[in-house]
């Protein structure tokens, strides 16, 4: 039972992290109809950008600002940063794509992607980064928190799941109670309709683009946290987001926070309870099938298309 | 005739004389617009001695330019003998291999597929399963190579059963998780239901080398250098691979894949067999990938997961989407290219040179030999210098730094280029950013702003070049590359000699 | 289509001029049997990764191998230039292979350092060994690459740091003295981590422990799950990692899911800024080589041209590589009085090969049944509750 308890555990730190990405996906697949690539690299660069930002507080083991603030700080940073990174990307990688046919734009993005990931490797170097919270009050994030029968669920998995439910119901409002998630809907439903009904599509776009790179640069700092990360983490990182976003229904908000800890539950079990050896084999297999049978995943509606 | 439509429709008559002079009868393909073919057709040639030129060499037949090019690359055995300039000629005679066999699946069928690489890896693993002692089976060369070509476009087409129902980008992914399927399985493969298949991350060793007609074929000379032979052998393949796709792409086969790719509902209205028309693209290229990877591996007598990475593929979409998708001309011109280039990157000597003769290249191909060229080379020039200048005056230690090998052109970059002799650990950072930077702001400007703003954009350049960029040639590739597929989606879709589409909306 | 016919002429000039520049590089019409002059300037081919995931491996080794050729060289009497090969990981054997031919092209260069990673080393020692280039790794620790009935190295490769065979026992047989009865062991399926993890396994059950193997794809970076899976009852996780941060981070998982099991890493996870949770273990296959005396000048030497860098444990093998290799080339020029006729004598000469005080401690020779050295052993280390290692075996 503890080890049930445990690799749950797991699956749902894992699966918040991953939630967080694929709903970078889904709000812009949802619009452009384009897989971004270079999600997965904004999303490294978020953990970087994280990283940077621990250094010039001074450090994990003595930083200049409480422990509570650090954290805030440096998501906030990460956010804002990976926000106009994905602003950047949108106006010069695909905005000029936009009538092009579709393999033009994702190329493009594959591009951007290779572009990223190596430039922070020719800046940075490729060692991992270790944000080092370990150091953080002694170690306290480790060991503090509360417990479920003899598990330990330490401060650090709280501050990640809670963070991540927190940022997508955040969003979720958003995109359901405010005009501009009703302008996001209708511009995702209907592209030309939308323009026709007043709505600045432009604005629009770069307002998902801003909205998906800032939770990616959030996703980061949360991931980062716990794990090591090196420049070219994003495209597999980025990979396992998108099939999170695909699992769930791409396009669809609940479909990508469904489809996140689906995915996270699905490794985590994977690796616990069949083999460490074949765990990614598995997922890999169990995805392949369900990219050819149900497409459009667990929220998504089947896409007809009308001649 | 004054103005307006009539004007229109008088210039493409004058058009048409000369595209027909310059390139045959232009006759609008499947799914183009006649207007909108011949208003495109209808550029001015180019006149005077190079239009005559360029008229010239549109009118000479395929198979001479084939003959050329392979004659051309035959002789660099006979240029050098270094062992290291004949092995990169054979990495060039399989990326072109590759890049054909990509083309087919990218170039004429239309389809995205980011597992091409697991199929290069599944013909060098075959190989690797059929000549050696994993299994104990030693079938001869002639044998092993049209099986392994076999059981290559079999798994093709048992990768393209489920692409039959996807679009585009679900495509992508599901051929992308192949890769890594394949990687795994690979990876995992000595200890599957306890046998050792795959020998794991460890690998297959002594593989046999490739025998032709009994005649064994050492991998290596007198030395330990390479042997030349190999690169012929791969070399006749490319040829026969060649002319073969030719003659497919002419036949019915190959208009259906034109069809297809112009407008895939249309095809498919037409009653034109969509998804057999997928899995024989998807079969041939998988063939061809199989086969290239034979060759690699009999050449390293060993086969290792490694080796069948996504990077790899990256590279060989470049070349391809370089040359042109769907031109096979342009995507072994595409090869060759990023082949060289990839291998000067490795040196810094030889980075050097390129970067500066690219930017000159460059600079001449967007203007021309006209004024703007001579403001932007001088003013370069001239802004290079007085920055070196001042900065030494200011502290000799910034740009006193190694100039390295390279040559006359390092001598001329020693006292141009500022390089310090210590490089503080934010300047690579910061300068890379402010070149990205500077290059965005370079696309919203226009006319003399823009040229203005060459002049320090391209010094800085220089400057990130050489301080930052030499020293890693690892990342540096990549950077390029992927500055290269952006670049060409967004000015040049088609490539250097691919065919312009029209896409009706 | 009017830019058609100029991009191709463009293309077609920088074709021609990139070959007209590489033509430079490495082609050498001599004739195979001209001697190479001993008052020239000889090369010393340096093929590691030194971009890439493992790209700290060859930086770290460069610096070594740059102040070794600087200040023993002329000691020798020789003129040494050293150039490298970059065989990032990434690129697979297939990059080792094209950098051995750039070497074996060019006829000054007589000895070859590395390749420093053990696949690479499979993938070119053939090649080098029909040229006649000794290649000494500094790094290469595969067991089958000199043991076994199909060694994958050839007689011309050598290394100056003892084979995985040594650490896997070695460390093993430390968990048992340290009353070991139930070990998780770890790899990462890849051949270094795997031949470690079956070494040290095999001696463990020997001796009766309980042991679980857990392999990890190479990909995996939340280790939580395989954590989870660690019996609350085990001693040690035997963890050869090859980078020093998933170390770590799987000695703070251990303690966030209260498993008692501390963290053993290999000589990969050496890294006391990265890897210091206190209680863990490393091994390494050199001891702290400030603790030698006559290591002080070299170490004082080293740090003023590296200032602010930590001396680290991949790099001193390089150094002690760089100096077999002069002391082989220095004899080779001996016998052929003034020049090397043939590169095969370097190859000769390196076994003979004794080095007092080396910088790793002790005297340094290589075995006669192999050209691995004699008499090597491990350096075991556990990291205190400042973060530093101390030596414990």
């Amino acid at each position: 039972m503890d080890t049930f308890i445990q690799l749950t555990l797991n699956g749902l730190t894992l699966g918040s992290v991953y939630a967080l990405i694929a709903l970078g996906y889904s709000l812009v697949y949802g619009i452009l109809k384009l897989l971004n690539f270079a999600h997965g690299d904004v999303f490294m660069v978020g953990t970087f950008i994280g990283f940077g930002a621990i250094q010039l507080l001074g450090g994990t083991v003595n930083p200049i600002v409480p422990v509570w603030a650090l954290l805030v700080l440096i998501t906030l940073a990460a956010m804002a940063g990976c926000a106009c990174l994905g602003v950047v990307i949108e106006r010069f990688a695909y905005r000029p794509l936009r009538d092009a046919p579709r393999i033009a734009p994702l190329i493009s993005a594959l591009g951007v992607s290779f572009f990223i990931a190596y430039s922070m490797q020719l800046l940075f170097g490729a060692e991992p980064k270790n944000y080092d919270t370990f150091s953080l009050n002694g170690g306290a994030l480790y060991t503090d928190g509360f417990d479920i029968g003899n598990v330990r669920v330490p401060m650090i998995r709280i501050i990640t799941i809670v963070s991540a439910f927190v940022m997508m119901f955040f969003l979720w409002l958003l995109v359901t109670r405010t005009r501009v998630g009703k302008a996001m809907r209708a511009t995702s439903h209907d592209r030309e309709a939308a323009a026709m009904m007043g709505i600045d599509i432009d604005k629009v776009i770069v307002f998902a683009f801003v909205l998906g790179s800032a939770l990616a640069g959030a996703a980061g700092v949360l991931f980062a946290l716990r794990i090591p990360t090196f420049a070219t983490i994003g495209f597999l990182i980025g990979l396992k987001g998108f099939t999170a976003a695909v699992i769930g229904g791409i396009g669809s908000i609940p479909g990508a926070m469904a489809g996140g800890l689906v995915l996270g539950f699905a490794e985590s079990y994977a690796q616990g309870y069949i083999s460490t050896r074949w765990s990614d084999l598995l997922v890999f297999v169990l995805l392949i099938l369900f990219l050819v049978f149900r497409p459009q995943g667990i929220f998504g509606k089947a896409d007809i298309r009308k001649v | 005739m004054t103005g307006g439509y009539d004007d229109e429709l008088s210039r493409p008559l004058e058009g048409a004389l000369e595209a027909s002079t310059s390139e045959g009868p232009t006759s609008p393909a499947v799914g183009r617009d006649e207007w909108v073919a011949r208003h495109g057709d209808n550029r001015t040639g180019r006149t005077g001695r190079l239009g005559v030129i360029e008229a010239r060499l549109r009118v000479v037949p395929w198979w001479a330019w084939l003959t050329t090019f392979v004659a051309l690359f035959c002789l660099v055995p006979v240029a050098s003998d270094s062992g290291y300039v004949r092995r990169v000629a054979f990495d060039i005679a399989i990326y072109m291999l590759l890049a054909l066999g990509l083309n087919v699946v990218v170039g004429w069928g239309g389809l995205l597929d980011l597992g091409y690489i697991a199929f290069f890896g599944v013909g060098a693993y075959a190989y690797a399963f059929l000549s050696s002692e994993q299994f104990g089976v030693h079938l001869p060369t002639v044998v092993s190579i049209p099986l392994v070509v076999v059981i290559g476009a079999i798994v093709g087409f048992l990768v393209g059963l489920p692409s039959r129902r996807l679009t585009g980008d679900y495509l992508a992914i599901v051929t992308l998780f192949f890769l890594q399927l394949f990687l795994t399985v690979t990876t995992n493969g000595d200890d599957l239901f306890g046998r050792n298949v795959t020998g794991g991350s460890n690998g297959i060793l002594n593989i046999d080398s490739l025998s032709i007609f009994g005649r064994e074929l050492a991998v290596s000379k007198e030395g330990g250098l390479f042997n030349p032979a190999y690169m012929y052998v791969v070399l006749a393949v490319f040829v026969v691979v060649y002319v073969a796709l030719r003659f497919v792409n002419l036949s019915r086969t190959g208009r259906a894949w034109r069809s297809l790719r112009e407008d895939p509902l249309a095809a498919e209205v037409m009653g034109m067999p969509v998804n057999s028309l997928k899995l024989m693209s998807f079969a041939f290229g998988a063939a061809i990938a199989a086969l290239s990877g034979t060759f690699v591996t009999a050449l390293s007598a060993s086969v290792f997961p490694l080796s069948f990475s996504f990077a790899i593929l990256i590279i060989i979409y470049t070349m391809v989407i370089l040359g042109g998708a769907g031109s096979q001309p342009g995507v072994v011109l595409g090869a060759v290219l990023i082949g060289i280039l990839l291998e000067l990157l490795r040196d810094p000597g030889d980075s050097r040179v390129l970067f500066y003769a690219a930017i000159v290249v460059g600079v001449i191909a967007v203007f021309r030999f006209s004024v703007k060229l001579a403001v932007v080379v001088g003013g370069t020039f001239l802004f290079g210098l007085v920055v070196h200048a001042i900065a030494g005056a200011v502290d000799n230690a910034w740009v006193n730094g190694s100039g390295g090998e390279g040559g006359g052109v390092a001598d001329f970059a020693a006292n141009w280029v500022i390089v310090p002799v210590d490089l503080a650990s934010w300047i690579p950072p910061v300068s890379y950013i402010s070149l990205i930077a500077l290059a965005l702001l370079l696309t919203l400007v226009h006319g003399w702003v823009r040229i203005g703003l060459l002049i320090p954009v391209l010094y800085v350049a220089a400057f990130v070049w050489e301080n930052v960029m030499i020293a890693q040639p690892e990342p540096t590739r990549f950077i390029i590359l992927g500055l290269i597929l952006i670049a060409l989606m967004i000015f040049r879709p088609t490539g250097l000699l691919g065919e312009k589409r029209v896409e009706i909306i | 289509m009017k830019r058609r016919g100029m991009s191709v002429i463009a293309a077609v000039a920088v074709v021609a001029s990139a070959f007209a520049s590489t033509a430079g590089a490495g082609s050498t019409t001599a004739a195979k049997t001209q001697a190479v002059s001993c008052k020239g300037t000889l090369k010393i081919g340096f093929t590691a990764p030194f971009t890439g995931g493992a790209g700290f491996l060859g930086n770290e080794q460069l610096s070594w191998a740059k102040y070794a050729v600087k200040t023993l060289a002329p000691k020798y009497g020789l003129k040494i230039r050293l150039i490298t090969g970059d065989t990032p990981v990434e690129q697979g054997p297939a990059i080792a292979q094209t950098i051995a031919q750039k070497f074996i092209a060019d006829k000054t260069v007589v000895a070859v350092l590395g390749p420093s990673t053990s696949g690479n080393v499979a993938a070119s020692s053939d090649a080098f060994f029909a040229a006649g280039l000794a290649h000494i790794s500094p790094s290469a620790t595969r067991t089958s690459l000199t043991k076994g009935a199909t060694r994958a190295a050839t007689p011309a490769f050598f290394r100056v740091v003892p084979g995985d065979y040594i650490q896997g026992p070695s460390d093993a047989n430390f968990m048992i003295k340290k009353g070991a009865k139930n070990v998780v062991l770890f790899d990462f399926q890849e051949p270094y981590s795997e031949g470690l993890s079956d070494a040290a396994q095999i001696v463990l059950k020997a001796k009766g422990v309980t042991t679980t193997r857990l392999s990890v794809a190479n990909t995996v970076t939340d280790f939580s799950s395989f954590v989870t899976k660690v019996p609350s009852s085990a001693d040690f996780v035997f963890f050869p990692t090859q980078k020093p941060g998933d170390a770590q981070n799987i000695a703070q998982q251990l303690l966030e899911q209260g498993k008692k099991a501390k963290v053993f890493g290999g000589d990969g996870s050496n890294d006391a800024s990265q890897f210091k949770v206190p209680g863990s273990f490393v091994s390494n296959f050199a001891p702290d080589i400030s603790g030698f005396a006559y290591n002080k000048a070299v170490i004082a030497g080293w740090k003023k041209d590296n200032p602010g860098e930590a001396l680290g444990s991949f790099g001193p093998p390089a150094y002690l590589s760089v100096q077999v290799a002069l002391n082989a080339i220095k004899k080779a020029c001996d016998v052929g009085k003034g020049s090397i006729k043939d590169r095969r004598d370097v190859v000769r000469n390196v076994k003979k090969i004794v080095v007092k005080n080396s910088i790793l401690g002790g005297d340094f020779r290589f075995s006669t049944k192999s050209n691995d050295p004699l008499n090597a052993k491990f350096y075991i280390f556990e990291i205190q509750s400042n973060g530093s290692y101390k030596l414990v075996g």
